[in-house]
Formats: structure tokens, C-alpha cells, sequence
């Protein structure tokens, strides 16, 4: 419990870097939301699914998660601070998941921050032009949607900075999978008919986790795949973080 | 007590450390020298766990450094002066630290004034000079009170007050029974301080003895200055002592200073100044690690 206490100390006292990470959170569901709400005729705005999509805006959050969790691990690799940190304390396998916990917390975090900017913005709006957020039944999912994808997101960056060390290697690579690699691989596997396998790759699988498009794993069946992502990564992660020599 | 045995690591096609052995007791202060390169912070790093050895153990207390239950009390460790986030300030550094290691919070506030820090203690770490970071390092040592202190080239970046004030820290903790091991690749700063020293090259072990009996070891020498150094050069020739040339116009007669003062009286020679040679723990230290590179 201390070392995450402590993790979690550490992301508070690097004030500007945490600055940063809010700021984009904000931006991400303050125009996330603003451009869904302008963009979508009024008519449409009525539909019940409506309100449930405006709130899943704030999913997009996740991509903040994954580089904060993919952050509170490598930076202290990039400062050296992962010496003291192991001084401190030298189970290193303890040190990851207490990382991992961290960047879970984390995610908790940053959903509900994006949650209240989109309804921040969205509220007060739709009352305006006469069309209220309704607190529904769906919303509610959708909320718990995002707050299970942001969390899964962070754990997976977490994760993915336990096995690569660098910074700009593991935030770079992990860009570059999901804007790139992993669509062309999704590509290939359907030009070779095998789009089952498709669903399995980590971006697909997260999408299914928050209830993204209907085609793909289930809810359940993304975030079980999802978390055996987390699971078989961060293995990996103790296994290398406890062998590596810190010199 | 720190015991290091039969160590060995290897750095790619660097052999780093090569079947180190010795062991540093309480109550002493303990140099660990050698030139750059020797292997001292890999020695230093593998007995804090930080790097896996090939072959050997080290121990600390009579256990291995990831066994110890609560290690920031037990032992505090001085490596590079950098290991701070920029972004975060001094004191936020020992927060974190106290924090992980169970240790009460007011004790950030303690090491800060013992190390003279507390002014610039909650400014960002990113504007430290070298040596209020090397201080830094030296609170994050003594935060938990620890009976062992490792401590790799502490002395650079400091100012002359700040090493005066390290070597009296260090010396008042060895007398209070403390374990104190600290590298340096210069022989004469550690020889103010240390009662024992290391000395490794190459990785391996060149001696280990009390610093008195490494200088003794030496051939003695004296610098010697007259207004009449020629004459002064002929009388200690004659009399079988090797001179050479001294810095700033004194000689370097290959002689215990008493030898040389009673070949100048009986010459009738003037002298201005007669001093036993203090660079012979240097030349000593330079000998030693020199038969390596052979």
C-alpha cells in the first residue's frame, strides 16, 4: 500500500508533466464533446442512443491513460529515479505492480476527469437548445464503459513501460501500433480471410472492451482478452524489470 | 559489515569485475580505490542489488541487499548526483523516498538542514548546481539512519567546505561503530578520511591494507629547496641520494627528510625548505595500478 501511495506521490510532485496529462484530458472531451454536439443535426440529437454516444466521447480519454501508465514507469528509467526506487525497494517485482496498481488508479482518474468535462460541456448546452442530457439507463453503462477501457488502457501502458525502458521508444512504438501496424496487420488478416484473428489484436480487442463497433469480441470477451494482454505483458514486464542491471 | 566475495561481472566484452574479494568492517572508514574504469561502481552498484553478478555474492549485514527487511535504515547509498526527476523539487524527492521506505516524513525535513539544503528545498531539482544535487544524494543517504553507508565518488561537485564537512559526517558515524565504504579515484582525498583502503584494478583486487602501511610501503622522498641547489645537488649525490627535479625550482632528493638535513648541514648547504614528501601515498597508489596495464 505504501509503494502505491508513494507511486502516486510521484506523479503529484512533477507538477508540470501533470499539468500536461490534465490539460489533454480536458481538451480531448471539452472538444470532443462541443464538436459532437454541434456536429449532429437536431433531430438526431432527440434519438435515445444520442446522449449514451456523447457520453462514450470521454472514451477517447483512453489514450492519455496508456501514456501515463506507459509515463510512471519509463521516466524513472529516463532520470535515473528507478535507482532510488529500487534502493528503497529492492523486490523489484513489487515495484511493477505497484506501478501497474498505479497506472489502474490512474485510469479511474482519468475517466471520471473526462466524464466531467463532457458533461460539463454537454449539460448546461443540451438545456439550452432544449434537448436535456438524460441520465438514463445507457449513460450510466456507457459510463462504466469508459471508466473499464481507461483503466485497462493504463494498466496496458503500464505494462508495455515495464518491458520497454525507453520513453520515447515505448510511447513512439506503442503510437505507431495502434495508428499504424496494427490496421495493416487487421488489412492483411482480412485480405487472408482470418478477420477472427483480427479481433484478438490489442486496439481491437480494447475497442470491443468499451463496447466500441458490434463486429469483434463481446464487452466480456474484450475486457477477458484484454486483461490476458495486461497479464502476459506484465509478466514479461517483472521478468525484465527484476534481470535488468541498473548501472 | 559488507562482504564481498568471489565477485565477477561482465559488461558485454568488458570484464568489469573479475573474482573480487574483501570484506569492510564496522567502525572503520573503508576507501575503495581505483582509476577510472577499475570497477568500483559495478563493485558498489552489485552490493546494493542493483546489478546481477556472473559469479560471487556480496553481503551486507550478513544477508544479500533484496533480503534486507527494511533497507533505506539499514544501509543509505551516495551513486550519481543526477537520479533526480528535473521536475520535481528536493524535498518532494525525500518525500517520495520516506514515503516508499516507511520512513516519518519528518525526517526530510532533518536531512535537508543537515546537509545544508533547506533553502533550495522546494525549488524544482532541475535548476541544482552539481553539488547541491551531490548533497541531495547524501540527504537521500541518511534519511534512515542507516549503520552502513556506500558512497561512489561523493566527493565530486562539492566544495571544499562541503568535502571538509562529508569527511567529518563520515568519520563521527565510523567512530559511532558505522560501516562506511566510499570510492574515489583520487588516493589523497581518501587518505584524509579512511582508515583501510581497497585498491582494484581492472576489476581485481591490487590491496587491501590500513593506510598507514600503504604509505610506509613507499620509498621515502623529501622536497628540498636552497639558494645553492647545485651545491646542494653535488653534497646529496655524493652522499648516494637520487635527486630529480621538484616543481617551482625545489629538488626531490629519494631520501627520508632527516637524511637529507644532515647531508646539507655537513656541506654547509642553506636550506629553505625541507618537507617529506606527501605525493609518495600518490606514487604508491600510481605504482600500484600501474602493474595492471602492463
Amino acid at each position: 500500500m505504501s509503494l502505491l501511495t508513494a507511486e502516486l506521490l510521484k506523479l503529484r510532485t512533477t507538477p508540470r508533466s501533470l499539468t500536461g496529462f490534465v490539460i489533454l484530458v480536458v481538451a480531448i472531451g471539452g472538444l470532443g464533446a462541443a464538436g459532437m454536439i454541434g456536429g449532429t443535426p437536431a433531430a438526431e440529437r432527440d434519438l435515445p442512443q444520442f446522449d449514451a454516444d456523447l457520453v462514450g466521447i470521454a472514451e477517447a480519454a483512453a489514450l492519455v491513460s496508456i501514456l501515463l501508465g506507459i509515463t510512471l514507469v519509463t521516466r524513472e528509467w529516463r532520470h535515473g529515479t528507478i535507482t532510488p526506487t529500487f534502493l528503497a525497494t529492492p523486490r523489484r517485482d513489487r515495484v511493477t505492480l505497484a506501478k501497474l496498481a498505479t497506472a489502474g488508479v490512474v485510469g479511474v482518474l482519468v475517466a471520471v476527469l473526462a466524464l466531467v468535462v463532457v458533461l460539463a460541456v454537454a449539460v448546461p448546452w443540451l438545456a439550452v437548445i432544449d434537448s436535456p442530457l438524460e441520465m438514463n439507463g445507457d449513460v450510466r453503462e456507457r459510463m462504466g464503459l469508459v471508466l473499464m477501457t481507461t483503466v485497462l488502457w493504463g494498466l496496458l501502458g503500464a505494462s508495455i513501460g515495464s518491458v520497454v525502458h525507453s520513453q520515447v521508444g515505448a510511447t513512439l512504438g506503442t503510437i505507431l501500433w495502434f495508428l499504424l501496424l496494427e490496421p495493416l496487420a487487421a488489412v492483411t488478416l482480412g485480405l487472408l480471410d482470418a478477420d477472427t484473428v483480427a479481433d484478438y489484436l490489442p486496439g481491437s480487442v480494447l475497442s470491443s472492451a468499451g463496447g466500441g463497433p458490434d463486429e469483434g469480441l463481446s464487452v466480456s470477451g474484450g475486457v477477458l482478452v484484454a486483461l490476458a494482454y495486461v497479464a502476459v505483458i506484465g509478466t514479461a514486464g517483472i521478468v525484465r524489470t527484476s534481470r535488468r542491471d541498473v548501472t | 559489515m559488507i562482504e564481498v566475495e568471489g565477485l565477477s561481472k561482465r559488461f558485454g566484452r568488458t570484464q568489469a569485475v573479475a573474482d573480487l574479494s574483501f570484506r569492510v568492517l564496522p567502525g572503520v572508514v573503508t576507501g575503495f580505490l581505483g582509476p577510472n574504469g577499475a570497477g568500483k561502481s559495478t563493485t558498489l552498484r552489485a552490493i546494493l542489488g542493483l546489478v546481477r553478478p556472473d559469479a560471487g555474492a556480496t553481503r551486507v549485514l550478513g544477508t544479500g541487499y533484496a533480503a534486507l527487511p527494511r533497507p533505506l535504515e539499514q544501509v543509505g547509498a551516495v551513486l550519481e548526483a543526477s537520479d533526480v526527476h528535473p521536475g520535481r523539487s528536493g524535498r518532494n524527492h525525500l518525500r517520495v523516498l520516506a514515503r516508499t521506505a516507511g520512513i516519518p516524513q519528518s525526517r526530510v525535513d532533518e536531512v535537508l538542514a543537515q546537509v545544508e539544503l533547506t533553502g533550495a528545498a522546494r525549488r524544482r531539482a532541475k535548476g541544482y548546481s552539481l553539488g547541491m544535487r551531490q548533497r541531495l544524494g547524501i540527504a537521500a543517504a541518511l534519511l534512515g539512519n542507516p549503520e552502513v553507508l556506500v558512497l561512489d565518488e561523493p566527493a565530486n561537485g562539492l566544495d571544499p567546505q562541503g568535502i571538509r564537512w562529508l569527511r567529518n559526517l563520515l568519520r563521527s558515524l565510523a567512530d559511532e561503530g558505522s560501516t562506511v565504504l566510499l570510492s574515489s579515484h583520487v588516493l589523497a582525498e581518501v587518505a584524509q578520511v579512511a582508515d583501510e583502503v581497497v585498491i582494484i584494478h581492472h576489476g581485481r583486487l591490487i590491496r587491501h591494507a590500513r593506510v598507514e602501511d600503504l604509505a610506509g610501503g613507499a620509498a621515502p622522498a623529501s622536497r628540498v629547496r636552497s639558494p645553492d641547489a647545485e651545491r646542494l645537488e653535488r653534497a646529496l649525490a655524493a652522499a648516494g641520494i637520487a635527486v630529480e627535479d621538484g616543481s617551482a625550482g625545489a629538488l626531490l632528493a629519494r631520501a627520508p627528510a632527516a637524511r637529507v638535513g644532515e647531508v646539507a648541514a655537513a656541506a654547509g648547504v642553506v636550506l629553505h625548505e625541507l618537507t617529506p614528501e606527501q605525493a609518495s601515498l600518490e606514487e604508491v597508489f600510481l605504482e600500484l595500478t600501474a602493474e595492471g596495464t602492463s
